[in-house]
């Protein structure tokens, strides 16, 4: 057999199961010779384009298949064919040697850190512009019709107080630039939200009953809350959260999902955690938008921060609890964002004049 | 092949299913795999699918011989990416339009049994032994019935059918499936099924039990202790027990069922089945498996794998009869007979794992 490599293994015939001991001969024009090994009998014959290399699995031995579907393969799992290309050795060599698999170890969770923290809101942000106001105001009718069908009860305020609001509303959107015109300010009485507003994407914001009672005396305050559920609709939190929160669902779901069942509950978990973290960030946004708002009003900062204080004495905030639930949770702490409204409210002063 | 099964039935020989996976190895493809997945915002996870499933496949054996994936990671992206526009569609849809993603979700109902077919037909057909093919012939009609219509149905007997529809379900998953140009005969009967459920409530109902009295012991040893660390023990004891109890019917259920099963198969001609599954090792393992992956925070997950598959290789054997060693592929003479693509159309397999 000239110098040409003999390599032991078995043959198989095209779609049959009968197993031959054979012996594999690559000539150097590539071609192939397959002979029973014993007899020396010649089993099978082709050129070089007329079979490949299977890919290189790390210990697995890497066999020929032929184009009709015969297999030739190597009885030693550590044989490598000299013949075949090195970016096919690539993907087994990173995933055998001990610094790339050191370096992906670390890699891998940071990478997906980044995905799914940075890329992807980024993503989420980039995609948003394009949604069709039709899309926020369907989206926004929808989910008050079903909100007004459960949880939202008919205002008790007196007319008065709600023209009150009404005026510092309109104030309010007069006087920013925003990009949106669909703002309606609602009032409702709700057992179920408490002390509460909240936005719609079709830019609906609605207001319960007792927050307006909880911060009757207090109308910047009130205002600041306003600020920041337009600040929601402003940046169009509501369609960034369903992006990421899809973001993340396929990222579990493409590189967990094949995990143990019971490991599906962590993970469920781990997204949930996640959504909120999307959530606290929106929230921060949304909070920061209110100051900004606040002082192109002419109004202090300082009104947020105390919107917030009330909220906190309220509640009975304790430090303790908020740090254990920080990562439960779809708002950050009150306390962090009342020193933010604070610094805001800080940095509004110096600008000032002085009286 | 009617004359020719009595003369060889004392050639039949016995062989094990042996797996020879290492868990150092698989965890350098994994954890490689993975970091080129997320690199490349998961394309190639496709590239991934098929090297994990080769490797498992080749190190799966039954007398020397490895069972080998054929998939092409490219025919893997396009499935995943239509799973990936289905499932994005639904979501998007049921956030902007919870009405229309209502309707979406019936539809995907009714698109689930064709897509088990899917996916049944083409794992099998990229499955292949000694050079020769799997096969699946389910059809849509017969999934409809065994995956929607009688589990929708059986809740109108309070589920107490459920088990009957399980073992119907089982039958049309094997049954179906085809090899060397034969199909498996399964012939399982629904009264383990029945056995297996039974067994399942009666075993619950004893841990349920036995931790309610430990619970009362514990308060009656130290009463003066109630407070709110008390209550977290409590919640955490609850939850532990509930997950307790899920992998113990797991076990119990998994291990009944393919010992059963297992053993009312056979393949004509061909081969039959063993499986000598044990409920008390296999719960030690998946319990083990579980608590390694959590407490190493994921990186026990190949470890654990490879662990699982050696267990179940190690508790399956077979008989098998001369017939094994001349088989003919029928699934390759067909698909090249009917050109490369029209066959590629529908092999897919539509899923996001």
């Amino acid at each position: 057999m000239r110098g040409d490599q003999a390599v032991a293994g078995h043959f198989q015939k095209p779609g049959q199961s009968t197993l031959f001991p054979a012996t594999a001969v690559l000539a150097d024009d590539g071609s192939l010779k397959v002979f029973q090994q014993n007899t020396e009998h010649l089993l099978y014959e082709c050129a070089a384009e007329d079979y490949h290399f299977a890919s290189i699995i790390p210990g697995l031995p890497v066999e020929l298949e032929l184009t009709d579907g015969g297999i030739f393969r190597p009885d030693d799992a550590s044989f490598r064919w000299p013949q075949q290309a090195a970016h096919f050795r690539l993907a087994a060599w990173l995933e055998s040697n001990r610094l790339s698999i050191l370096s992906a170890v670390i890699l891998a969770p940071l990478a997906l850190w980044l995905l799914v923290t940075v890329a992807m809101p980024a993503m989420a942000s980039a995609m948003v512009p394009f949604v069709p106001d039709q899309v926020r105001q369907q989206m926004g009718q929808q989910t008050f019709y079903a909100l007004q069908k459960t949880i939202l009860q008919p205002s008790t305020l007196s007319e008065e107080q709600q023209e009150e609001l009404q005026a510092l509303w309109q104030e309010a959107l007069h006087s920013l630039e925003l990009t949106y015109d669909g703002y309606q300010l609602h009032f409702y009485q709700s057992t179920f939200l408490g002390a509460n507003a909240f936005a719609l994407p079709d830019g609906t914001v609605v207001m319960t009953d007792a927050l307006v009672e909880l911060l009757k005396n207090k109308p910047d305050a009130l205002l600041a809350i306003l600020l920041h559920e337009i600040g929601h609709v402003e940046e169009q939190h509501s369609m960034r959260l369903v992006a990421q929160s899809l973001g993340a669902a396929l990222v579990f779901g493409v590189f967990f999902g094949d995990a143990e069942a019971l490991s599906e509950l962590i993970l469920g978990a781990g997204s949930g955690m996640l959504q909120n973290a999307f959530s606290r960030d929106m929230e921060r946004e949304a909070d920061q938008f209110a100051y900004t708002s606040l002082v192109a009003m002419g109004r202090s900062p300082e009104a947020f921060a105390e919107a917030m204080a009330v909220f906190a004495e309220q509640h009975g905030d304790s430090g303790q609890s908020e740090q254990l639930l920080k990562y439960l949770s779809t708002h950050p702490a009150t306390a962090e964002r009342i020193e933010e409204a604070r610094k805001a409210a800080q940095l509004y002063q110096q600008t000032q004049p002085v009286k | 092949m009617e004359s020719s099964t009595s003369p060889i039935i004392e050639q039949s020989r016995h062989a094990q299913v042996e797996f020879s996976g290492k868990a150092g190895e698989f965890f350098g493809i994994w954890i490689v795999n993975i970091l080129l997945s997320i690199l490349t915002l998961g394309i190639y996870s496709a590239w991934a699918k098929v090297r994990t499933n080769q490797y498992f496949y080749g190190h799966t054996r039954i007398e020397d011989q490895p069972f080998r994936y054929l998939a092409k990671p490219l025919q893997i992206l396009k499935g995943r990416l239509i799973a990936v526009a289905l499932f994005a569609s639904y979501f998007i849809l049921s956030a902007v339009a919870p009405i229309a993603g209502l309707l979406m979700a019936l539809g995907l109902m009714f698109l689930m049994p064709f897509l088990i077919v899917l996916s049944m037909r083409f794992s099998m057909r990229m499955t292949s032994y000694r050079n020769v093919r799997f096969d699946f012939h389910g059809s849509y009609a017969d999934a409809f019935i065994n995956f929607l219509l009688l589990p929708i149905l059986s809740i109108f007997t309070l589920y107490l059918l459920m088990p009957w529809v399980l073992k119907r379900i089982d039958q049309y998953l094997h049954s179906n499936i085809s090899y060397g140009g034969k199909r498996l005969q399964v012939n399982n009967d629904a009264g383990t099924y029945y056995a297996a459920v039974l067994i399942i409530m009666a075993v619950v109902t004893g841990v349920i039990m036995t931790a309610v009295i430990l619970g009362f012991v514990i308060a009656f040893l130290f009463p003066f202790s109630f407070g709110a660390e008390w209550a977290m023990v409590l919640v955490f004891g609850i939850i532990l027990l509930y997950w307790l109890i899920l992998m113990l019917s797991g076990a119990i259920y998994k291990c009944m069922i393919r010992n059963h099963l297992f053993s009312r198969t056979v393949l004509p001609d061909t081969a039959s089945f063993a499986s000598k599954m044990q409920v008390m090792p296999y719960l030690w393992l998946t319990v083990s498996n579980l608590l390694a992956i959590l407490c190493t925070f994921g990186l026990a997950y190949p470890w654990a794998r490879v662990r699982k598959t050696a267990y179940l290789a190690n508790a399956t054997s077979l008989t098998l009869q001369p017939g094994i060693d001349q088989l003919v592929d029928t699934v390759q003479q067909q698909t090249a007979a009917f050109g490369e693509e029209a066959a590629g159309l529908f092999d897919v397999d539509i899923s996001l794992a």
